[in-house]
């Protein structure tokens, strides 16, 4: 099983470097990598990943339908994965800084399909949130704002909007070939640990819902929202037994780690006024761009 | 008040940490003087008091704090008085408070005026230390102490040179003394197997009862009073270790006279009077000290025969005055010896604080050649050093005269009941250096106060004159233009008291002195048959023209002193032109004399110069064999980098890769140990 | 209640999750674009994300999706730290090319 996986991540491997940008390029931009070779790239990578998960499937399906997990839901498990594959890869190739970021946008919206299948619907919401939404426009607007005027064309005009040339680092990748080596033979490593058999620790299993009904929650309503449904099977799906994913969530973050809940509150408050005072030093925008760095000046300058 | 004991050195230290203060702060600087003085003259009173509340002839232990405590081995801050130590803190606090006083005129108006005042109050609390202890380890612990402090001040004036080498020739030859000093606390407490000297089971102690029990005679206690006598000789310079005090008058004349002259110099004769058991234990022990001291003092007070500088006259003198002291003590009579020590302590320390008014009056001259005749100028100092010198001299009935007599009478006794020639030896050896004593104290007097007024000024190389940014009360800053003057009376007035002990310490002092060492542990327990007469007991021994040894040996010692003084009046105010011509006929003699038998040149050519070409040599060796292996073996790491820092391109990503690399193959070598 | 997984679905979503991982480490190690290189630290946040979310599925314990909230906090800071740093370096340079800044070379 394993050499199917090396085999598998040597050819990924051979893939991902011909679909990385290179400098020898034609004229036209957004293509990705250089024409045919990414091309013939792509049918590689996909050949590989679709090997290996046809292989895989056949003790898949019948492992996770033993196991209760449906076989439409490992359906959707291949096909959240190769979204979130195929954006990931286009995030890496693609030459334009915005398209690259919507597809990283991508990335986020399928893993966060792949976390309702693991049950997890409030990091599913809290990603397509805070990353999809919050995060990602952060990146949008340094993407607007950190443009080149001579190369983009015209100071106005966004960094990977309406372009004509791209800038000579957006279309040539330093190190390619070494750098999908090494990250594929971390691959490779990680996949054999991934498949190697192991059991589930039924000590590290969380309470059970009764459980935390007798002990934690005590003084949860027997039955919530019945009185804005008079649907019985509704009302029957929402009432006692079911402690939802928010909830177990919120509990153990609460009960397990209000230290690291308060820690996390002051590395954000941190990383506020750092990124405040990085951001308020004034560079002279007219100042020809020196080889050898000056200091910069205090915040308060 | 006796609770008072731990605290006497205390005063002076607390002193000292005030007058560090002072040094920092501009204007805290004139607060030094009165703060250094007051310390120690509280130490003074608490000294009188303490002995006030002791019993007389009594003893008393006081523990400060535990200091030092490893296993059986207890080393603590811990004090022990007994009648000798009465003796030293009377001397030290007292004359140490005179000094400061002086000082306090003296040095107004120096750079260095609180840096001065925090050296002297270090010196006193290192002293109170050193005298006090009760311990070897305390005791080496104050014995560093002043000897650090008399570094410090040597070197007072370190911009200059001579000042700068003086103060480190005279800490290094102690250091020599020093490590003898070490050695011997080292056996003694591996032979007594305890540091502490006073109380039962100490070291005083168990060599008393050594000696009683007859003697026992080991290697260690034979050699461990060698040992202790090397730091004795070195810190009160004897042969032949002497060389640094003459060249320590580079210091301040206070310090001359405190440390130099009065207190520090004498430790390594307190010592050995504290000690004297243990010397007793070694019967060449004594007798080594006394030819040692007997050697010193006649070769001292010949270079001081023809010396010019007047402090360097007075150091040779000291020199030469220790070496009575050390007759004394190794003639058994330690009585004598710390009676010797004691006026000597104040004539001394009255002629140094003289001739530094002298100095500070001639901007500081020193040379006696180009003074003559200040009597009028200069009155009352004048009259002050004449009764120093008197008392230096041994003119009958004054200080020293009674101290150096008793020596003699002791060393003529040993001699004559013993009939051991050696100490007889040593009694004419005395007396012709008393002459010689008289002979050149006199010299000096004579030529700097009597005769033909003239005199030349100094460069003022002390810089405490010049300084035209103080405000004098006697304004001597403008009066030196004009000539010499005499001193305001914050200096004289000390000085007189300092007179009045040089006049009196001698007649008044003896009975106590005796009494006290009698009592102390400085009393000899060598059987009394042979050596009891210099306690003044009334046992007479030997008989000298029929008449008791003390009588004679004061006749005959008086009537040197006065042959001397005649001497000098002679060839130095009657007929100078005399002494020239005698000084050309025996030409060659003189510039032996003038060049101090060339011993500095000796030891360099015979220590010295090897040393440094041994030094040379090692330093070839470490600098072309050792460093070269080390440079060597240092080039190899920058030739590994010069190797790698093509890698180090600066960029992050690259660092990334490597990074990501490394994790990946070490990942991968785990995972196929594993599977 | 929530049902356990088998070992092998659990592999199937570490798969996807080291995929991303590395995807991201390799956008990281060959785009130069500054903004990119952080947008691909954000991937291998992703990545690792997947993975503790599946092994919390798999030991039906909590503390995996707590850590993925303690993650997202951490992205977060760090994305807003990194942004201020490239507008900062890009007003300095006047280019987004990470080549730039070489000036610990050996």
């Amino acid at each position: 099983m394993a050499y199917g996986l090396y085999i598998a991540s040597f050819v990924g491997a051979i893939a991902m470097a011909m679909m990385l940008p290179r400098a020898r390029r034609s004229g036209r931009g957004g293509g990705g990598g250089n024409g045919s070779a990414a091309r013939f790239g792509m049918l590689l990578g996909a050949a590989s990943l679709g090997g290996v998960w046809l292989w895989l499937s056949e003790q898949l399906l019948p492992a996770a339908e033993s196991w209760g997990i449906s076989r439409p839901a490992m359906v959707y498990y291949y096909i959240f994965s190769a979204i979130a594959i195929v954006a990931a890869v286009r995030v890496i190739t693609h030459t334009k800084p915005v398209y690259s970021a919507l597809w990283f946008v991508m990335v986020i919206l399928a893993s966060a399909g792949m976390f309702l299948l693991l049950d997890a619907e409030f990091m599913a919401a809290a990603m397509v949130i805070i990353y999809g939404g919050a995060i990602l426009v952060t990146y949008v607007f340094v993407i607007m704002l950190a443009s080149e005027p001579g190369e983009a064309g015209g100071p106005g005009s966004g960094g990977g909007i309406g372009i004509e040339i791209a800038p000579e680092y957006e279309t040539v990748s330093r190190e390619p070939i070494g750098a999908c080596a090494a990250g594929f033979l971390l691959l490779a490593v990680l996949l054999s640990v991934a498949f190697s058999p192991i059991a589930p620790n039924p000590e590290a299993a969380g309470p059970t819902d009764a459980q935390l009904l007798t002990s934690v929650l005590t003084d949860r309503p027997a039955v919530r929202l019945s009185h804005i449904t008079d649907d019985p099977r509704l009302a029957e799906v929402m009432s006692v037994n079911n402690i939802d994913n928010s909830e177990r969530v919120g509990l153990d973050l609460f009960e397990s780690h209000p230290l690291g809940l308060e820690l996390a509150g002051v590395i954000l408050l941190v990383s506020l006024v750092g990124a405040v005072i990085i951001a308020r030093q004034q560079v002279p925008l007219n100042d020809p761009p020196t080889t050898s760095p000056t200091l910069p000046t205090s915040p308060e300058a | 008040m006796t609770t008072l004991a731990p605290w006497i050195s205390w005063f002076p230290a607390l002193a000292a940490v005030l007058c560090g203060v002072c040094c920092f702060k501009p204007t805290l600087r004139n607060y030094a003087a009165p703060i250094c003085v007051i310390g120690i003259f509280a130490a003074f009173i608490s000294s009188l008091l303490v002995i006030n509340g002791m019993d007389t002839h009594g003893t008393l232990h006081a523990t400060a704090f535990e200091w030092i405590v490893v296993g059986d081995f207890v080393a603590n801050f811990s004090y022990f008085i007994d009648p000798l130590t009465m003796i030293m803190l009377m001397v030290v606090t007292g004359i140490g408070t005179l000094v400061a006083i002086y000082a306090a005129g003296y040095m107004r108006g120096d750079r260095g005026y609180a840096r001065f005042f925090f050296g002297v109050s270090l010196f006193v609390f290192a002293m109170l230390t050193l005298v006090l202890a009760d311990n070897l380890v305390l005791l080496y612990l104050g014995w560093e102490g002043v000897g650090l402090c008399s570094y410090l001040l040597i070197g007072y004036y370190y911009d200059k040179p001579s000042a700068v080498a003086a103060a480190k020739k005279a800490f290094i030859v102690n250091r020599i003394g020093d490590l003898g000093f070490a050695a011997g606390i080292f056996f003694c407490y591996t032979t007594f197997g305890t540091v502490t000297m006073s109380g039962d089971g100490g070291i005083i102690e168990q060599a008393r009862g050594m000696l009683e029990s007859g003697y026992p005679v080991s290697t260690a206690t034979l050699w461990i009073p060698f040992l202790l006598m090397l730091g004795a000789f070195g810190k009160s310079a004897q042969l032949p270790l002497y060389v640094w005090l003459p060249d320590a008058m580079e210091g301040p004349t206070p310090v001359s006279a405190l440390i130099h002259a009065a207190t520090m110099v004498t430790a390594g004769v307190y010592m050995i009077a504290r000690m004297l058991p243990v010397f007793e234990l070694s019967p060449y022990a004594l007798p080594t000290v006394a030819c040692v001291g007997g050697a010193t003092a006649i070769f001292a007070a010949t270079i001081a025969l023809c010396q010019y500088d007047i402090k360097r006259i007075y150091a040779y003198s000291t020199v030469s005055q220790l070496g009575y002291m050390f007759i004394g003590v190794g003639a058994l009579s330690t009585a004598g010896g710390v009676f010797h020590l004691f006026t000597h302590a104040f004539f001394k320390a009255l002629l140094f604080l003289t001739a530094g008014s002298v100095m500070h009056a001639l901007a500081g001259q020193l040379d006696l050649r180009k003074m003559s005749g200040l009597r009028h100028k200069m009155p009352v100092t004048c009259w002050l050093m004449f009764v120093g010198c008197l008392a230096l001299a041994g003119f009958p009935f004054l200080a020293g005269f009674y101290s150096k007599d008793m020596i003699l009478a002791a060393a003529l006794q040993q001699g004559l009941d013993g009939h051991n020639t050696m100490f007889v030896v040593l009694a004419i050896v005395g007396l012709v250096t008393a002459l010689l004593t008289a002979y050149y104290t006199f010299r000096l007097w004579f030529r700097v106060f009597m005769g033909p007024e003239q005199f030349e000024m100094g460069e003022d190389h002390h810089g405490d004159d010049g300084d035209t940014g103080h405000d004098d009360a006697h304004g001597h800053a403008g009066e030196n233009v004009g000539g010499p003057h005499e001193m305001p009376w914050l200096m004289n007035g000390p000085l007189v008291v300092l007179a009045l002990g040089a006049l009196l310490a001698g007649v008044l002092g003896q009975h106590w002195i005796v009494d006290n060492v009698s009592h102390s542990t400085a009393a000899p327990h060598v059987a009394h048959g042979a050596h009891g007469a210099d306690h003044g007991d009334g046992h007479h021994g030997s008989l000298l023209f029929g008449m008791d040894l003390h009588l004679a040996m004061q006749l005959i010692s008086g009537c040197i002193a006065l042959l001397g003084i005649l001497i000098a009046w002679y060839f130095h105010l009657q007929n100078r032109a005399a002494a020239d011509r005698w000084a050309t006929r025996l030409s060659g003699v003189v510039t032996l004399l003038e060049n101090k038998w060339y011993v500095d040149e000796i030891y360099d050519a015979v220590i010295v110069s090897p040393l440094r070409a041994l030094a040379r040599g090692f330093w070839w060796i470490d600098d072309k064999i050792i460093n070269g292996v080390v440079m060597v073996i240092a080039a190899i790491p920058p030739l590994l980098g010069r190797a790698a820092q093509p890698w180090q391109r600066g960029q992050l990503q690259g660092y990334g890769l490597t990074m990501a690399a490394g994790i990946a193959i070490l990942a991968f070598l785990i995972i196929v140990s594993v599977l | 209640m929530i049902e356990s997984m088998h070992a092998v679905t659990l592999g199937h979503f570490l798969m996807t999750g080291a995929i991303l991982f590395v995807l991201g480490l390799i956008g990281f190690v060959t785009r130069r674009n500054l903004i990119i290189m952080f947008l691909c630290t954000e991937m291998m946040f992703q990545g690792v994300a997947i993975t503790l979310i599946a092994f919390s599925k798999f030991h039906m314990n909590m503390s995996g999706q707590t850590f993925v909230i303690f993650l997202l906090t951490v992205a977060a800071a760090e994305s807003a730290m990194a942004l201020g740093l490239v507008v900062l370096l890009f007003r300095r340079k006047r280019s987004l090319d990470s080549q730039v800044w070489a000036q610990m070379a050996g």
